[in-house]
């Protein structure tokens, strides 16, 4: 415990605050200065701290957001409507997921399942539109030579269209191959679909004849098969640019597309695969190569074929902003109550304990500011959830100063001088405090990584909450203590809240 | 430490020294083990139900001795009484499920009397479906209900109307739950990992106290056995109020399933510290018996308890007496789970402990 009471730790305490101070406040003046509104995003004003705007990023329960209600057309004929509805809210939630939303909610609706509900905190409404109803096109090409071409993956050739798109798919399903170990992904297209995937394969055998995986030459450009999302015409035209040309023939980024200008250039590529037979069923097994696809990439890849195209046209029945879903009236009695209810506890440990209850007061408001700054910083979206977690980790920074407090009555008790009872507390205690927040640590991170949803904000609030509680607790109760009983007169029984004490 | 004066520095030196000694064994006049032997002088006494004051020539410590353990089992059956029932409740009848996890009925509608927020809750509130209700601003609510037939959609209405005036109905929409069994399964597999860590951590942070990594997960058992008491009577009483009363408090929703976690944090805490009190006495008083040791260390911590839940139960109460609607069913799981966890520390995890090394002794 002699560490916590040195110099170089003080400092780090006072540099905390400071930041912390900076960061709680910088916002606030950058937005009384220029006469914006004081809490939420602003759009158009700048970020004013390492690329963030500095506010509390409140969840849909606390502060509302945006409601959007689809109707669900087109239904592919031959497949329950409630499966749909289902794969169409997996590909809206893998959609959402792009915004980096915390915790939407996105529920399917309506008796004959046509309706879909999606609410979202923190974006606005055009920026959701955007990525959930954007409709990826899914693009077959073939590769035909440019001698100009130098980028991409098959330099000397650009791709080219070939009249198959996305339209032509019934479903993308990921499986385990029959006759190979590993996972592939098997399509079925619809019968035009079957009829040009024919056609195309077979011109491509013919491309370079032999057996690909065992003959280098019959591995030819020609005879390789390219799915894209959204690849226009424009992007082969710049296909002679190899900066334009490798960009695009990246892993496909969907949150690019969503976002996308007419002049940004996104990463497109969904597979690139070798024909290795003509293929005339109207089915086709994408496997990875020699030793296959693992389970998770042949699930994404079914997911990113299925994504690319909704199964259903998505109509845009109505946008609201709405309010709290907790209720605006409810959060607030709601937070006007926690706050009575810690200005008590404040109170009541001001006059149960006195001078180190004041002190432990004040070590609680820096451990507020800091974790609100972290809060911020982070940026943490703040759920009612979150909330009970910072609420908890408040607990036990109290529980910590209580620990101590009564800790050193009993070494008061017992005879020690006011400064030795304070010392003999802290050190006594510390075994307490120290297991029980690393098991909530633990606890925390636990819910971190395997928790739902809604726990993960409360994980998170309350891990921060809990680090620096300890730092509260422990190193500033302690330090302000150490200060104030220098001076001889702070040392009245009276003030630290013990009845009588062996004289000093 | 320049600052210090330096009868402070002489305070810190013998404090150095006494727990050195204590970690020896050896109680010497030390100011900290003058501190063990009143107390233990306190503890040697036979032990009375009402008060007693222990005199000491230099202070008077006013330390109340209550027998915990002896009565062990009377607690044991108060906490079966109310598990018991739960767990039947619970595996019989299933939880009442809220509309984020249930599916509902949605309701869009805009009043052009542009009723406030509060009002439209408490028209929704004074019906038998309940329900919440989002605004959407200018007298528009978005109402959310359990799911109703269209009978029940009718009277709803017809109760609105008679509660807030005419309004314009713009959609009456079924809506699906999200994702409620994926939550429960996965708020599940969190619980039980972090009950397996938590008795590691014990089981690792109590391994030198006597009778080694025995005793260590004797008492990383306890600890977990008082943390399933809590989970289990939460989510009891839940079942109960739910189920068996069937009362909107008692829904099941995502706040609900923050609260268990929450309750899970707060046992495990609250049973650390009385633990911690047993294995520091367990080095510093060696004449004293188990139990005597554990009665001990329950009384030491006693006060710091009752503070401690009692700082976090006023806040409770504000919420669950002012707050909103919305929020009260999880203020009084919250209320339930935080006075079990301290409960179950005192009354069940300690008494457990004694219990199990009574079985199987470690000294």
């Amino acid at each position: 415990m002699q560490l916590v009471l040195s110099w170089p730790v003080r400092l780090l305490i006072v540099g905390i605050l400071l930041f912390s101070l900076f960061v709680d406040g910088a916002g606030y003046v950058y937005r009384i200065a220029n006469h914006y509104s004081l809490t939420g995003s602003v759009p158009g004003l700048p970020p004013n701290f390492g690329g963030w705007q500095l506010y509390f990023h409140k969840g849909l329960d606390l502060a509302g957001g945006t409601h959007i209600e689809y109707r669900l057309t087109n239904f592919p004929p031959g497949q329950s409507r409630a499966t749909v509805q289902q794969r169409t809210i997996t590909v809206i939630s893998k959609r959402v997921n792009t915004l980096g939303v915390s915790e939407p909610e996105i529920r399917g609706a309506g008796s004959n399942n046509d309706r879909i509900t999606v609410d979202l905190a923190g974006v606005t409404a055009d920026q959701a539109q955007k990525v959930i109803g954007a409709v990826n096109k899914l693009v077959y090409t073939k590769w035909v030579p440019d001698a100009k071409v130098t980028g991409g993956p098959q330099p000397g050739y650009k791709p080219a269209f070939t009249g198959l798109t996305g339209d032509d798919i019934s479903s993308a399903v990921a499986a385990i191959d029959q006759q190979s170990v590993g996972w592939v992904v098997n399509i079925s297209f619809t019968s035009r679909g079957a009829d040009l995937f024919g056609n195309l394969t077979t011109a491509n055998v013919a491309a370079c004849p032999g057996d690909p995986n065992t003959t280098a030459s019959a591995n030819c450009a020609g005879r390789h098969l390219t799915i894209w999302l959204d690849l226009t015409q424009n992007d082969i035209d710049n296909w002679e640019d190899p900066t334009y040309a490798n960009k695009v023939s990246q892993e496909y980024d969907t949150g690019c597309l969503a976002t996308a200008t007419p002049t940004s250039i996104c990463p497109k590529k969904l597979v690139d695969a070798v024909t290795l037979q003509a293929i005339l069923g109207g089915n086709a097994v994408i496997n990875g190569g020699g030793g296959g696809f693992t389970q998770q990439a042949a699930n994404d890849l079914a997911t990113g074929i299925n994504a690319g195209s909704l199964p259903v046209d998505l109509q845009v029945l109505s946008v609201q902003q709405v309010g709290s879903t907790l209720g605006a009236e409810s959060v607030k009695l709601s937070i006007a109550a926690g706050l009575l209810g810690l200005t008590i506890i404040v109170i009541f440990m001001i006059v149960y304990y006195r001078v180190p209850g004041f002190l432990a007061s004040l070590a609680l408001l820096f451990y507020a500011g800091a974790v609100f700054a972290v809060f911020k910083v982070v940026p943490v979206t703040l759920t009612l959830a979150g909330i009970t977690g910072f609420i908890l980790s408040v607990g036990m920074a109290v529980d910590a100063n209580v620990l101590i407090f009564e800790r050193f009555k009993e070494e008061v008790r017992a005879g020690r001088t006011i400064p030795a009872a304070v010392d003999a507390a802290v050190r006594r205690a510390w075994p307490a405090i120290r297991d029980s927040n690393i098991s909530t640590l633990i606890t925390c991170t636990i819910l971190g990584f395997v928790g739902p949803g809604p726990v993960k904000g409360f994980a998170i609030t309350l891990g921060i909450g809990v680090v620096f509680s300890l730092i509260s607790s422990i190193v500033v109760t302690h330090n302000l203590l150490a200060i104030v009983l220098a001076g001889s007169r702070f040392r009245r029984p009276v003030l630290m809240g013990v009845d009588r004490v062996r004289s000093t | 430490m320049s600052d210090q004066p330096e009868d402070a520095k002489a305070g810190k030196l013998r404090t150095e020294e006494a727990a050195e000694d204590e970690l020896e064994g050896a109680e010497e006049e030390q100011p900290g083990a003058a501190a063990h032997e009143e107390l233990v002088e306190a503890a040697t006494q036979e032990m009375p139900a009402v008060a007693a004051v222990a005199e000491s020539p230099i202070a008077q410590p006013r330390v109340r001795k209550i027998d915990f353990v002896s009565r062990r089992n009377w607690y044991f059956l108060f906490s079966l009484l109310i598990i018991i029932p739960g767990i039947f409740y619970m595996v019989h009848s299933g939880f009442r499920l809220g509309i984020d996890f249930a599916g509902g009925t949605e309701f869009t509608v805009n009043f052009p009397g542009k009723p406030t927020q509060a009002q439209v809750e408490n028209a929704v509130a004074a019906d038998i479906a309940g329900g919440s209700v989002i605004s959407t601003g200018n007298g528009g609510y978005i109402i959310r209900t359990p799911p109703l037939t269209p009978a029940q959609q009718k009277t709803f209405e017809d109760q609105l109307r008679t509660g807030l005036g005419t309004y314009d109905l713009q959609q009456v929409l079924e809506v699906g739950g999200t994702i409620a069994g994926e939550t429960i399964e996965l708020a599940l597999l969190s619980v039980v990992l972090a009950a397996v860590a938590i008795l590691v951590l014990l089981t690792f942070r109590f391994r030198n106290v006597p009778g080694g990594w025995r005793a260590g997960f004797q008492f990383g058992g306890s600890a977990l056995a008082a943390l399933l008491h809590d989970v289990f009577l939460l989510t009891g009483v839940f079942a109960i109020l739910g189920k068996g009363f069937d009362l909107r408090i008692g829904e099941i929703n995502s706040l609900f399933v923050t609260a268990v976690l929450t309750v899970v944090g707060f046992s495990v805490h609250d049973t650390i510290v009385v633990f911690d009190r047993i294995r520091e006495n367990l080095r510093v008083s060696q004449r004293l018996s188990f139990e005597q040791v554990v009665n001990l260390s329950i009384m030491q911590t006693l006060v710091r308890s009752i503070i401690t839940s009692f700082t976090v139960v006023l806040v409770l109460v504000a919420i669950l007496a002012s707050g909103g609607e919305t929020l009260k069913g999880f203020a009084l799981a919250l209320l339930i789970g935080i006075v079990s966890g301290t409960y179950s520390s005192i009354f069940n995890a300690a008494p457990l402990l004694v219990v199990w090394r009574r079985l199987q002794p470690l000294r």
